[in-house]
């Protein structure tokens, strides 16, 4: 299965950004690793990278179809935060961001964390409430959040217009301190170099197309660099996962949807949180490039491709300049899209052993792949490593689906579009 | 990039091909819904001895899907135009029409700038 050509790899690698032996040492493509990992992401370069450090498994190979971060994690807007709705939630995106300055420090390279905080804003009551809801939730977990009325949001944001004039007025904001934003291709290339530091083998351009079983366990993968056997198989290709776990039949309820985003031309610095609204379904956050980076629109249909789509410049021109009259005028640069895997309660699965012996899935992160791509690779190797799921991963195993135990995380003041 | 990524028709059996804003999807096809047991059937003992079993079944057709990157059969609603279900073939690796079993088209998935 691709979905891509290898002249985009090429074209990366000629411009020296992913080449082999820059950020990690090229090894050979070997015929037999302990751990193969499906997918050279966030989640799967950190699950590689604490393999090898934490666990002292370094027989791994992480395959890649494109090159590293070509998906979901180079796609996202970048902003991490925890103040999701549920408890078995909020924990897992508490310590994902409590592991940014920690891996800064262990990976030895500038992730460039800029915890400026994330303003939520609310346009009606029931969206006040909801802020509540969520802020009590949060302070129930020990994570910082709390409720501003319209003229501190417009303390905090001057930009934002907090008069009667937009379409949504501004009644209130949920203010989350300890979020923000981190450059995601660093946290790329950072966990690619640690992770082949300490001996993980990274191939580009290795398109898995079929998985092999025998006697119920795992023993191998097809890929177009010819067979590869493997004692353990992570799936964690982001939006790509269903399209993997189907090579094994296995149905998922994963979505994979495409969603968009954009930024505009490079402006002074003005707009020093991440600011977001479900009514008008945007986020915004001024990157260091002094871009506004801003999503996102996610077409209904299962979709595994990335076009974009003219009417949502239109939106998201609109509901921009409504919320901060000071944009009028500003031009968009770039516009893209990614995939993001869906689940009906917008929370991830994550299990191993389940279907085959020793094969682990880290899938249907949704809008959520990027914040919590270290936290999900520490918890997924350890998982790996021990062959039993640890405590804080056991309520996100596939079979609560089968359950009726559907989370709550769509009763969040965020808007996830027809999903909610 | 050309002109036909930004924008996608579908074909309404009534209205012909319609711009896609105009549609709601429904999902694919997966059959009917599995049988709940009539009362005094032979079905109705077996679910009462097991009855996680026909709930389970039931939560896999609700919600469990393969989404192959293949054309697959599908169902849509023309809501903003003459209002009919139906059903047709798409192809969720290139995002357009596509009749069952057709090679995968010309266009290439996974495009678009990262930023």
């Amino acid at each position: 299965m691709s979905f891509g050509s290898l002249g985009r790899l090429k074209s990366a690698l000629g411009a020296g950004i992913v080449r082999p032996g820059r950020l990690w040492e090229e090894r050979p493509l070997r015929r037999h690793y302990d751990v193969v990992i499906i997918g050279g992401g966030i989640h799967g370069l950190a699950t590689a990278w604490y393999l090898a450090k934490d666990h002292g498994v370094r027989d791994i190979a992480v395959l890649e179809s494109q090159y590293i971060g070509f998906g979901g994690s180079g796609r996202n807007t970048a902003i991490v935060r925890a103040n999701q709705r549920t408890q078995e939630n909020v924990p897992l995106y508490d310590e994902g961001l409590k592991l940014w300055p920690i891996l800064t420090d262990e990976l030895d390279f500038n992730l460039m964390f800029y915890n400026c905080g994330n303003l939520n804003l609310a346009h009606s009551e029931a969206a006040v409430a909801a802020s509540r809801l969520a802020i009590n939730t949060a302070g129930f977990c020990g994570v910082r959040s709390e409720l501003l009325d319209p003229h501190q949001c417009g303390e905090l944001i001057p930009a934002l217009d907090i008069s009667d004039r937009p379409a949504f007025p501004i009644l209130g904001g949920m203010y989350h301190p300890p979020g923000g934003v981190v450059r995601h291709d660093a946290v790329v290339w950072g966990l690619a170099r640690g992770a082949g530091l300490h001996g993980a083998a990274i191939h580009q351009g290795v398109d898995v197309q079929g998985i092999d079983v025998e006697s119920g366990r795992i023993t191998g993968v097809r890929t177009s660099a010819g067979p590869i056997g493997c004692r353990k198989l992570g799936i964690m290709a982001g939006g790509y996962g269903p399209a993997i776990a189907a090579m094994l039949d296995i149905e998922l309820p994963v979505n994979p949807l495409t969603i968009q985003a954009m930024v505009t031309q490079p402006l002074k610095p003005f707009l020093h949180h991440v600011v977001s609204s479900g009514e008008y379904h945007i986020y915004a956050n001024q990157t260091l490039k002094g871009e506004i980076a801003t999503g996102a629109h996610m077409d209904p249909q299962v979709n595994y491709t990335t076009d974009v789509t003219a009417r949502y410049f239109k939106h998201q021109a609109e509901a921009l300049t409504d919320l901060m009259p000071c944009l009028k005028g500003v031009r968009f640069l770039r516009v893209w899209a990614g995939l993001a895997d869906m689940t009906p309660d917008m929370a991830p699965i994550l299990d191993g052993n389940f279907a085959h012996e020793g094969l682990y899935l880290d899938v249907g992160w949704g809008y959520f792949g990027f914040k919590s791509g270290p936290v999900a690779g520490k918890y997924m190797a350890e998982f790996m490593a021990r062959e039993e799921a640890p405590e804080i991963l056991k309520p996100f195993a596939l079979r609560r689906f089968l359950e009726n135990r559907y989370m709550g995380e769509t009763a969040t003041t965020m808007k996830y579009g027809q999903w909610d | 990039m050309g002109c036909d990524a930004v924008t996608f028709r579908l074909t309404c059996p009534v209205c012909g091909k319609r711009d896609i804003r105009e549609f709601t999807y429904g999902g694919p096809e997966r059959g009917s819904r599995p049988a709940e047991a009539d009362p005094g059937s032979e079905s109705e003992a077996a679910a009462e001895a097991d009855p996680a079993a026909g709930a389970e079944a039931h939560f896999r057709w609700a919600q469990f899907r393969m989404n192959r990157p293949e054309p697959q059969e599908e169902w849509w609603h023309h809501g903003a135009g003459c209002g009919v279900w139906f059903s047709t073939w798409r192809d969720p690796a290139t995002n357009r029409e596509a009749p069952p079993g057709a090679e995968a088209s010309e266009h290439e998935a996974g495009g678009g700038d990262s930023s």
